[in-house]
């Protein structure tokens, strides 16, 4: 019993790094209406940001948050306005191939610059919590506080503020927003900088948990893919949801099957939910999209 | 006009034999297939580093029959890319010798470009037995087959640390975790047969995704099953992320052997840290006892040894010596001994070679399999005198433990420590 309650709990707080991770892509993907294949490369520069930071000055991953945040905010807008801006009006193609260069680019970019060596900070908390034969990681738990917290408040921003509205009503109509006087443009500019700041908060979750090295990405952006859609395209929430249950589903299957199909069975449950809720879980019909899911 | 006659045909006998002698000069060019980018590049650099050493130190001692060696380089990030990169240094660059290239499915690719155009193929370290198994004539394996790694792994378990466990072997609880691509499957396949020939049942054996992000279920059931001895196949990413979650999950073992790869790779001490100490590493060794090297070997080791920390700063891991014993025996036993450095004729040379162990840096021998090894009459161009052993991390670097005779130190911390007290 022990072991389940282990398994769920570990899989719980995994998936929510993974859901941290993904929503970041999702929001892009709700408003911009582009998948960033170069993900997993926002992802690894700001893990490296994050352990460079440490590294450097001795400080916490966390607070070097309040660096690549801001960071990360800017790179996505230069690459915003060097990548993604010229290719939005193109067919669509376009931007798949564009990221996926952006991706390659990064990605070798890292390795000359930081070599294939794999990166790592000294462990925070030397012990995990223990209870009864529970063993939970302190910094996962921390992960899984952030993400709850990260997700409250993007709601929140969304609902209730003008730059919420603003993006919402974009997302519903462009045209129609333009002629309200809401500068889609900008808005674009401030979710596609604002997925990429996301992208660093959980970069700074993830440095003490796993190595960074040029192509730490990857590993990564299969499974913020397939959150992004379980979870219902562009939806917040449908992340999170889709995150943990990627993150138990995983730890389930390896532990009672085997950990070759970890992978295997997150895919099935990814087909199912395709066949049966084509619109991910918390997508509504006819709407890949962030307003339409509010 | 006769001597206007004379003098051309003397500046063009001149110029005819500056030529000449240019062409006697010319270098041999040998195509390096490595991952130099993308996941795999950590090793295939730590081979390249130490491949550019052999040939830094051959050309400096006068080249290959004053012939210097020049190496052209193809990226194989993966086995797609191989073939490509393969067939470019064969078409566009004429290169008739390649080598490299590290991982198991890189080689696997790496060879069959190379057998299909009849270009020599000398492999540095990739492992699968397949590589050797398919009927190539120009392929030839310098370092030792998958088998042995594991076989290694499962000998010091019988032979040392079951009696340091003060357990009878057959009693001893073995378990195997396995990366599922073909160097860890591969392996894992060896040691299963092996240590059932052995008449040791193992507690545990499953396979793992390298691209794993979570190791909790894999350490859960290895807690539940509590083994003695563990024997790990992984590679760096997934060593450090399973090492940290035992730590995390408190998931202790007496000994824990990691095949290679992963664990062999020099930053995995800057990753965990101390709690490194202990763990031990059947591979090809990164420093073998001096006394088993032939008295010239034992100066070519030293002079590598030098340089490699001078240009790394650190000591070399088991593949840098090993890619350096390869191409070390390229240059100095096959073509010294070449004409017309055709494929044909290299194959002649390579297959008489009959060097004793300790022949090479890494203590290794060459003498290779052609159609004629009992165990598998399909093998040929595998070297059987590939020195692979066990080594241990230390406090302060790494001692090489197993087999007795290479051994530089005794193994050490066993039992190993709980995680409270590393």
């Amino acid at each position: 019993m022990s072991t389940l309650i282990q398994l769920i709990l570990s899989g719980i707080l995994v998936g929510s790094v993974y859901a941290l991770m993904s929503i970041g892509l999702t929001l892009i993907f709700g408003v911009l209406r582009i998948v960033n294949f170069a993900h997993g490369e926002f992802l690894m520069i700001a893990m490296y940001g994050a352990w460079a930071f440490t590294h450097l000055f001795g400080l916490n991953p966390y607070i070097a948050a309040v660096a690549i945040v801001p960071a990360m905010f800017l790179f996505g807008a230069v690459v915003y306005w060097l990548v993604i801006n010229p290719a939005l009006d193109k067919p669509h193609l376009v931007v798949v191939f564009a990221t996926m260069a952006l991706s390659i680019f990064l990605q070798n970019a890292a390795l000359m610059a930081m070599t294939a060596d794999l990166r790592d900070i000294p462990p925070i908390f030397n012990r995990s919590i223990v209870i009864g034969s529970i063993h939970l990681k302190v910094e996962l738990l921390l992960g899984f506080a952030i993400t709850l917290l990260c997700t409250f408040a993007l709601q929140w921003m969304i609902r209730k503020t003008y730059l919420g509205k603003a993006i919402r009503a974009t997302v519903q109509d462009g045209e129609a927003a333009m002629l309200m006087g809401i500068p889609v443009p900008r808005i674009f500019l401030i979710t596609f900088a604002g997925g990429s700041a996301l992208v660093g908060l959980a970069a700074c979750v993830m440095v003490p948990l796993f190595s960074v090295f040029p192509s730490v990405g990857l590993n990564f952006v299969l499974i913020a893919f397939v959150i992004v859609v379980l979870g219902g395209m562009g939806s917040i929430e449908g992340a999170l949801i889709g995150g943990i249950c990627v993150g138990v589903v995983q730890s389930l299957s390896s532990y009672y099957v085997a950990p070759a199909f970890g992978q295997m069975f997150f895919f099935i449950l990814f087909l199912l939910v395709m066949i049966f809720r084509p619109n991910g879980l918390l997508g509504q019909q006819g709407a890949a999209t962030i307003g339409m899911n509010e | 006009m006769r001597l206007v006659f004379r003098s051309c045909a003397f500046v063009a006998s001149f110029l005819l034999a500056l030529t000449f002698g240019a062409q006697a000069q010319e270098p041999i060019k040998i195509g390096v297939l490595l991952p130099f980018t993308g996941p795999l590049a950590k090793n295939g650099i730590e081979n390249w580093e130490a491949m550019q050493i052999a040939r830094d130190m051959i050309n400096e001692r006068g080249g290959v029959n004053g012939r210097k060696i020049e190496y052209v380089q193809g990226d194989a990030t993966n086995p797609n890319a191989a073939i490509s990169e393969t067939e470019r240094l064969i078409t566009k660059d004429g290169v008739k010798i390649t080598t490299g290239s590290f991982a198991s499915p890189i080689a696997i690719a790496v060879s069959q470009a190379a057998e299909r155009h009849g270009v020599f193929h000398w492999e540095t370290t990739g492992a699968a037995e397949i590589i050797t198994r398919r009927g190539f004539k120009y392929t030839f394996q310098v370092g030792a087959p998958a088998r042995k790694y594991g076989q290694a792994a499962v000998d010091i378990v019988l032979d040392d640390l079951a009696k340091r466990l003060k357990k009878p072997a057959a009693d001893v609880k073995l378990a195997l975790l396995w990366e599922n691509r073909a160097f860890g499957k591969s392996v894992g396949d060896g040691i299963r047969t092996y240590s059932q020939a052995k008449g040791i049942k193992l507690v545990y054996d499953e396979g793992y995704d390298q691209t794993a992000t979570d190791m909790t279920p894999i350490v859960q059931k290895l807690k539940d099953v509590a083994p003695d001895v563990l024997i790990a196949i992984s590679f760096p990413n997934d060593a450090i992320l399973f090492q940290r979650k035992a730590k995390e999950l408190d998931f202790n073992v007496a000994a824990f052997i990691g095949v290679s790869a992963g664990y062999s790779a020099p930053d995995l001490r800057d990753s965990i840290g101390d709690s490194v100490a202990g763990i031990f590493v059947a591979d090809f060794p990164p420093k073998v006892n001096e006394g088993v090297l032939k008295p010239a070997v034992k100066e070519v080791a030293r002079e590598f040894y030098k340089r490699y920390e001078a240009k790394l700063k650190r000591a070399p891991a088991g593949h840098a010596a090993a890619g350096f014993s390869a191409v070390w025996a390229l240059f100095t036993e096959v073509l010294p001994k070449a004409k017309t450095y055709e494929p044909d004729e290299l194959r002649e040379i390579a297959l008489k070679l009959d060097l004793p162990e300790g022949s090479l840096v890494n203590g290794s021998g060459i003498k290779f399999t052609n159609f004629d090894w009992p165990d598998d009459p399909k093998d040929a161009g595998q070297n059987l005198r590939a020195s692979i052993g066990v080594w241990q991390w230390t406090k302060t670097g790494n001692e090489q433990v197993f087999p007795p005779e290479l051994a530089t130190h005794e193994p050490a911390m066993v039992p190993l420590p709980n995680w409270s007290n590393r």
